[in-house]
This record gives C-alpha cells, structure tokens and sequence, in this order.
C-alpha cells in the first residue's frame, strides 16, 4: 500500500513549515527530524514513550518498503531516529557529490513522515490528529494544509 | 451557624444522564473521587463524559494514563461516543501519558510529574486513568496509600476536582485505607443474569450531601454512560398532585359505575383473559383524554405503534392524528434486557416531553417480558416504585393484565399486585345460554363509591359498549357458569340489539 498523497501533502508541509521556521540555509533532513522530533515530542507526552516508538516503528517499516532511501534508519528503543541522509557506501565511492543519494533520503523522509501521520489519521481519524499536529505547532494552520507551506498569513 | 455564613458547594454536572440526580444534584467541586469496579464496567467512559462537560480552556482537564490502555486506543474508542467533542482537545482537556515515570521511577517521581502539569496547567478536573496500575507489587498498599493521600491534598489545594479510576474486585471494598481518603466513591458493576447483562451503579459515598442509596442501572449506549435512579428522577421534581378531577372513559355507563369516572391520579388495573377487550378500553380511555385536552402515553410491548393504532382506527378511534399533534406518544418497549428504571425513564421523557395526563400499560405481563430476567423478580417492587413515582406527579395510569381464565376462581392478576391500584375493572367471559358472552365489574375503587353490578358488554365498531341492565337475575356470574334464577324477564326484556363483535 502506498502512502496517501494527502499524507505526502501534510508532511512535506510540516516540512516546509519547518525549514522556514529554521531561516537558515540547511539540509533538508534536518527539517525532517525536527518534524520527526516535535511529532515524538507531542505524542510521547500524549501517548507515551512505548507507544509512540511502535507507531514509529510501524512507519518505518511501511515506509522503507517503498523508499530506497531510508537504508541505514533506524528507530531506537526511545522512538528517536538515527541514520536518516546516511549516503550508502557505493554512493559514497560513485557519487562523490551525493545528488541523488540526498534526494533519495530526504524523499524517504517525507515519506516516514507521511506514514506516521497516516498511522495517527487510521487510529486516532483526522480531528484528533489535526489536534495533535495543532498542539505541536501552535503557529501552524492546517485548514488549507498543502498551500503556503501550512504558515499563518 | 447562619445558613449563609455555610460555605456553599458548587455542583459540577456530571455529563452522565441520570447520575446528578442520583448524586444528589451535580458533584461536589474540588472533590476527591474514586471510580472502582471491574475491567469493561464503564469507568474510563464516566470519566471521559465528566470530562467533556466540565473542561474548558480557562480551566482544562488534564487526564493522566498510566500503564494499561494505551491513550491511542482509548482515543480511538472513546471518539464514538457522541459527547466527544475532538475540537476540545488539546485546549480544554490534555491527555498526560505517566507510563514511562512508572516504568522507570517510583510513585514520588509520578506524584512530582502530576504536580508539575497541574501548576502549569490550573485545570479544574484532573483524572489519574488507572491509579492502580502503578502499584501491583506485593506489599505496596502503603506506599499507594500515602501517594494518594498526597495527591488530594495537593489536588485539593489546587482547585481541582478529581477522578481517580481503579480496578477493583467487589470482595476489595471492605477495609479499604484508600477509600477513606476519597470523598465519593463510585462502584459500577457488571453482572450476567441468565441470557442478560445487567450494570449496576452505586454512590458508596459522598461526602457533603444527600445521594440516593442503592444499585441504580446503568447502560453504555453510543452516548455514552446513561444511568437510571432507582426514584427515576422524581425526588428532585416538583410533585404535583391530583386535582379531585374524574377521568371519564367515555363510555357512558362505565363512567356510571366509576361515579363519574375514575380519580385523576389513580392506578387502574383492566384485568381480564385474551380477547376481553382490555386494550380497547384502555385505547378508549386514551382517547377520551385527548378528547378532553389530555395527552397521553401509551406503551406498548406486544404490537407495534403502528399495529396498535390500527386498531384502533377499525373501532373508531383515530390515534393517527393526536400523534402528529404531539398529543400522543406510543412507546415501543420491546427489547428483552431493559430494566424497569429504562423503561420507567422512557415513559417519563415521553411524558415530560408532552405533558400527558394519561398512561397506558399495555399490558404487565409484555412489560415483565421486556426486563432483563434479573429484574423480573424485582418486578411487583418495580411496579410499586414506578406507580408511586408516575401518579405522585398526576398521571393516571391504567394498566392492563391478563389473568388466566378460570371457572372456579375470580383472580385479579397474576403478579399479586392489586393492592398497588387504586381501582380495578375485571373483565371476564361467562357462559349464558349457550354462548360466549361477556361481563364486566368494578371490583374496587380507592377514592369513593363504585357501582357494585355486574354488566354485560360487547366489542363493536364502536369499542366497548355496555348492554342493557345489570344482570342482577343471575347466580354465580363471577365463576364464568352462572345459574339463571329467573327466565320471566327474558319476555319483559328482550336483550338489547347486540352490536356486531368487532376484532380486537
């Protein structure tokens, strides 16, 4: 099953909102993790440590079926990830520049995310998890989620 | 002390239908409460009801789960009651997982985190979903102990009105230090009898006013929590009492022999076996009411509404139009788990809801049917509690029972129940002359004088219809086989024209 291109909508505008919100000029997995790391933030304080680490466990076995890119992730005990914009190592001896490997990591990215709150929209349906992503980003307006990188005008 | 020097207690609603009634208006603010009882009694949903009505942005509820239901689960299922309102989370209510504090530390380090979120948050309801789980290990009741002991005085302090939610067997209530802290105690129970699942809820304590005692029913619908009182919400409702006012029947000669019909307020029992015409009298006297401006209830438990007002059309009597007029409400009472508390508090919605002055029961014996079998044995109490509450705010009841027919015995019902009706009619077949007729008599009647003579009557398209003269010249006519003393009047009286039998 493929992630939802709602799903892929939300997160690549959770993304967006935080790579502007950081205003530096920075790799985009960071802003992935820093969504990665509000959305453990928020759910671990609501749902517990152990529950958010089986959902994000869950993602991620959803997600590294359909994203190359997501090769040396893992998610620790504590649901925090690790590895994620690692260049493999053929990558590393044929694509010195890591153009592709990049890109492929950060769309493994977005899609983790996608999962994530896809995961949250089947078990909690779309007001709670809406609630939540509110909760977490209290600038945030998700009403028109996909347009204008999810910032307040 | 002045009444007005008294500190006044505010009470919160429950947002549970029926449980402020039985708490004795509302729950005390800023008290110390604990919901006990068995995994799948309705505790968590309780909570979750008390909750949604009481929070607020200015002061939220912070729930705390601890190990056990997971918060996503819990979520998940507590969404589709319709009182979860998800736009109130997080503003108003914020759910606090404590799992890991648990896991890892010691009940200072919980009580340290609960402190923390409170301070930060000022909530007005606090609840701890389920403060049992922290302390499994042998040997902790003390420390549980002085953990909640506290947390109230914490909670207390702060304002907060709280719920605390435990697992608990029925053999644990005995002897327990941790309830004594409590200032309610709420116990839900869940017991099958036979084929039936019956939840009983019960106010152990509560400090500071007057709850009604006893196990109340409640049931878990997709609105949640819904509990009955065993006094079906009348102790808090003014009681209007009957007026001396005579209800007619409208039936001329029946109205007769109740000296101008019966009195307004009153329990009337139609007894009689199949085919008597126990339902058209009652529709008749149904009718009449709604002729004369009072609305009326009809519950029925074996027809349908639509059968039953059927019926009714082929003698004549429209029932069709009064409903759509909200003159008259027919209540289908057919599931066979209800209790009498259920029962009663659909009666009382329809009759709050229409203003009726008259009720049918038709009959006992398809109510007793309807309960759940652990209730049928409470039914005559059942009975006793539902005709005192109804008539105590001027309903007229009329109920109708079928009795076995017998010729050598008169009975009244078969539930010993007479002596909760003011007046009985007893309607019964008898044997003349080689037919099948049938006869009818005032057996008692509470507030005054009744006609004492046995009436012969018939159904027609008209309904019940009373024939001719007493029938004084008869032996034995209550035994079904009377012997007829005289023959001479058969000339002098000829038997007035029988209508034509309708099907009742």
């Amino acid at each position: 099953m493929m992630t939802s291109l709602k799903m892929r909508d939300l997160a690549r505008c959770l993304i967006a909102y935080e790579a502007v919100a950081s205003k530096t000029s920075e790799p985009v997995e960071s802003a992935i993790l820093r969504v990665y790391g509000k959305l453990r933030q928020s759910l671990g304080v609501f749902a517990g440590v152990a529950s958010f680490q089986s959902l994000a466990f869950r993602a991620f076995t959803q997600a590294k079926s359909e994203a190359p890119g997501l090769w040396a992730v893992q998610v620790d005990a504590n649901g925090s990830l690790q590895g994620l914009g690692e260049p493999k190592p053929e990558q590393l001896e044929f694509e010195p520049q890591l153009g592709s490997g990049k890109d492929q990591a950060s769309e493994g990215g977005v899609i983790l995310i996608a999962r994530l709150l896809g995961l949250l929209d089947m078990f909690l349906g779309e007001a709670l998890t809406f609630s939540l992503l509110r909760n977490a980003w209290p600038g945030a307006t998700f009403d028109d989620r996909v347009a204008e990188n999810g910032r307040k005008s | 002390m002045n009444t007005q020097d008294k500190v006044t207690i505010n009470k919160l609603s429950t947002g549970v239908p029926g449980l402020d009634e039985i708490v004795g208006g509302g729950l005390p603010e800023f008290s110390f409460n604990i919901i006990a009882g068995a995994p799948g009694s309705g505790k968590t949903t309780l909570a979750h009801q008390f909750v949604f009505a009481n929070a607020s942005p200015e002061r939220p509820a912070l729930y705390f789960t601890v190990l056990g239901e997971s918060a996503i689960k819990m979520l998940r299922y507590q969404q589709q009651y319709t009182f979860f309102d998800p736009a109130k989370l997080p503003d108003s209510i914020r759910f606090i997982n404590l799992s890991q504090v648990v896991l890892e530390k010691d009940l200072g380090a919980v009580l340290e985190e609960i402190t923390k979120e409170v301070e930060k948050a000022n909530p007005a309801v606090v609840v701890v979903d389920s403060f049992r789980t922290m302390v499994r290990k042998p040997g902790s009741d003390m420390e549980l102990q002085s953990f909640i002991q506290r947390l109230a005085l914490f909670l207390a302090s702060w304002q907060a009105t709280t719920f605390l939610i435990g697992e608990y067997a029925e053999d644990e209530l005995r002897d327990n230090p941790i309830f004594t802290v409590a200032d309610g105690l709420f116990w839900l129970r869940q017991t099958t009898e036979r084929n039936s699942i019956v939840r009983k809820l019960q106010v152990i304590k509560l400090r500071g006013q007057d709850s009604v005692p006893g196990l109340h029913t409640f049931r878990i619908t997709d609105a949640g929590v819904q509990a009955f009182s065993r006094t079906f919400g009348l102790t808090a409702r003014k009681r209007n009492p009957p007026g001396g006012r005579r209800l007619c029947f409208g039936i001329p000669d029946l109205d007769k022999m109740l000296d101008g019909g019966v009195p307004e307020g009153d329990s009337i029992l139609v007894a009689g076996s199949s085919g008597t015409g126990k339902s058209v009298l009652a529709t008749q006297f149904v009718a009449e009411g709604i002729s004369k401006g009072e609305p009326a209830i009809i519950a029925v438990f074996e027809e349908r509404p639509e059968a039953y007002a059927l019926r009714a059309t082929n003698l004549g009597l429209d029932l069709e139009t009064p409903q759509k007029d909200g003159k008259l409400t027919i209540l289908y009472l057919r599931p066979l788990d209800l209790s009498v508390d259920e029962t009663m508090q659909s009666i009382l919605d329809a009759v709050t809801k229409i203003g009726a002055k008259r009720l049918v029961i038709d009959s006992l014996a398809g109510f007793e049917m309807a309960l759940s079998p652990g209730f049928r044995a409470d039914f005559r109490e059942s009975l006793y509690r539902m005709i005192f509450a109804l008539t105590g705010i001027g309903v007229t009841i009329l109920s109708t029972v079928e009795v076995d027919e017998s010729f050598t015995e008169f009975p009244f019902s078969t539930y010993s129940i007479s002596f909760l009706c003011d007046d009985i009619i007893r309607m019964r077949y008898v044997s003349i002359d080689g037919q099948l007729r049938k006869i009818m008599v005032v057996i008692k009647m509470r507030g005054g004088n009744h006609a004492k003579e046995i009436r012969e009557y018939e159904i027609t398209s008209k309904g019940v219809v009373i024939l001719g003269r007493a029938l004084t010249n008869f032996q034995g006519l209550i035994t079904g086989i009377p012997v007829h003393l005289d023959r001479s009047d058969l000339k002098e009286e000829p038997a007035q024209k029988p209508g034509i039998e309708s099907k009742s």
